[in-house]
């Protein structure tokens, strides 16, 4: 079966490399929130993973090593592949709202709520073609990016703090901690169903496959991919 | 659980003002120029006619409270009452944010400008390992300031409380009462120098904004992907499918390299 590719080895690098980073982040940064009126898991999961590190000092600078491997992660992808990050943004940051709204909002109800309650509200079920991404892959890539923006920048700020910021510049740190923790918590409720619709959900294997190949089948990319895909067939045809 | 709660019980009657406490202090704790963890406070003397001008000196540092805002004010817990009582601050974790220094109605807090981060009276356990007490407690020559575990009825802090039990006084912001451990035996003056908590609106917009909508949106997405799943293992694949040309999931960070080659057919493949 033709194969059309969609991910440079670079893209699938820095992929996983985020995967692994956030997972890492996440359950280390969730053990750093401490304070009566938060605690996301409770008292005991940070008092837990804390011991485990030798204490929260340890484990704030476990937080920061690999956050900060993570940012240099990410320079170095657009460093090596300028194009593909361009790219990258340029296809989720394309929104078309008459095309793209109708598809979000049928593809909610499908997924949740199923056929028969789209009919119920009047609507039909089929679902317009999609580009490169789809929109709910769009919005996620775009949650991704501006939440990533603020997590880096927020996070380096708080790094800093202890080291060049002065007792007056203080408002920033606090406010770097607050931001810090809403753009996590909107990009990890975004992740959920990220993991869930790549990973889980059956009919999306090839997709899957792909962040690991950097290519899906003709098949896939007709059926989730339309616009995709003749623009890529087109593109295709010219070049032969 | 609690095992003991150290406090400090003064006699301010007994300060005489020399302020030996604060250079100790400065001494055993290498606190950077112009800030100390203690402090000595005098009240106005009355000059009107026929009162008897005189000031009352008041000894203080943090006061180790029940109830500590400087606590709620720290998201990472690098603030926190220990098992002791104490109220401590563990450096190693502590960001500097800052968030804890006006959450004290009692101005105990500062941030280090050396270290950068804050700084407090801890009852020096530095010394409190050796053995000796709190460097202030050693040094006052007029034995104004008492320290000891106040849940041990043995302590001599515990003894003077339940001695003068009748007769100890608080110094409380009334908008702000943490439940000082700090005891004045029988008056103290002056009492009017606290000032009402303040939670930076940056940690509170946290508690009491951003962490419900964090936790709702979760919560939510937790939600449909349960539903979701639901519906998979119900019908056994994904019932969205069949109707459409849709798309799921592969959203990934990854993209489409080189777009002008990088589609250029790939071999075939199975
Ligand atoms: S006196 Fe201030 S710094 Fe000390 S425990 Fe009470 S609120 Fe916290
Ligand atoms: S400055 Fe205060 S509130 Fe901020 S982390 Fe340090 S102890 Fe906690």
């Amino acid at each position: 079966m033709r194969m059309y590719k969609r991910h440079d080895r670079s893209d699938i690098f820095i992929h996983w490399f985020n995967a692994v980073c956030w997972f890492l982040l996440l359950v280390t940064g969730v053990g750093l929130i401490h304070n009566p009126a938060l605690n996301p898991f409770g008292d005991a999961f940070p008092q837990v993973l804390r011991g485990m590190v030798g204490g929260g000092g340890n484990l704030l600078l476990v937080h920061e090593i690999i956050g900060v491997a993570w940012i240099f992660g990410f320079v170095g992808y657009i460093l090596v592949n300028p194009r593909g990050a361009a790219c990258f943004l340029r296809e989720v940051f394309a929104v078309s709202p008459d095309r793209d709204m109708p598809w979000m909002f049928r593809k909610l109800v499908l997924m949740t709520l199923g056929e028969k309650a789209l009919k119920a509200m009047g609507q039909p079920s089929a679902l317009l073609p999609q580009g490169y991404y789809n929109m709910g892959q769009k919005g996620f890539g775009q949650v991704s990016v501006i939440g990533g923006i603020v997590i880096a920048v927020t996070g380096v700020i708080m790094l800093l703090s202890d080291v060049y910021f002065t007792a007056d510049a203080t408002v920033a740190v606090s406010w770097a901690v607050t931001l810090h923790y809403l753009a996590v918590g909107v990009v990890f409720a975004g992740l959920l169903v990220h993991i869930y619709m790549a990973a889980i959900s059956p009919d999306e294997r090839p997709g899957f496959r792909s962040m690991f190949t950097g290519s899906v089948p003709e098949e896939y990319a007709k059926h989730h991919h339309r616009l995709w895909y003749e623009r890529e067939k087109a593109r295709a045809a010219d070049g032969e | 659980m609690r095992k003991a709660q150290y406090a400090m019980v003064i006699d301010s009657a007994k300060c005489i003002d020399c302020k030996a406490c604060v250079v100790s202090c400065k001494v055993a704790n290498g606190t950077p120029e112009g800030f100390s963890r203690n402090w000595i406070k005098a009240s106005e003397p009355d000059f009107a006619a026929g009162a008897k001008p005189r000031t009352h000196f008041q000894p203080g540092a943090c006061m180790h409270c029940e109830a500590p805002i400087c606590v709620d004010a720290c998201p990472t817990g690098a603030t926190y009452k220990n098992a002791d009582g104490i109220v401590m601050i563990d450096e190693t974790l502590c960001i500097g944010c800052g968030n804890c220094i006006p959450a004290c109605p009692y101005g105990a807090r500062f941030r280090n400008p050396q270290k950068r981060t804050a700084d407090k009276c801890n009852y020096c356990p530095e010394r409190r390992a050796a053995g000796l007490l709190p460097a202030c407690v050693d040094t006052c020559p007029t034995k104004a300031r008492v320290f000891g575990d106040i849940m041990n009825p043995e302590s001599d802090a515990a003894r003077l409380l339940e001695q003068h039990k009748d007769h100890v006084v608080q110094v409380i912001n009334q908008k702000s009462n943490t439940a000082p451990h700090m005891y004045y035996l029988a008056s103290t003056a002056p009492v009017d120098w606290t000032h009402e908590a303040v939670m930076p609106a940056s940690m509170a917009t946290m508690t009491g904004v951003v962490d419900p909508v964090v936790k709702t949106l979760v919560g939510l997405s937790g939600l449909g992907v349960l539903v979701m799943l639901g519906r998979q293992l119900l019908s056994g694949h994904d019932s969205s499918h069949d109707s459409s040309h849709d798309s799921g999931p592969d959203v990934h960070t990854g993209s489409d390299v080189q777009a002008g080659q990088a589609h250029k057919q790939q071999t075939d493949k199975e």
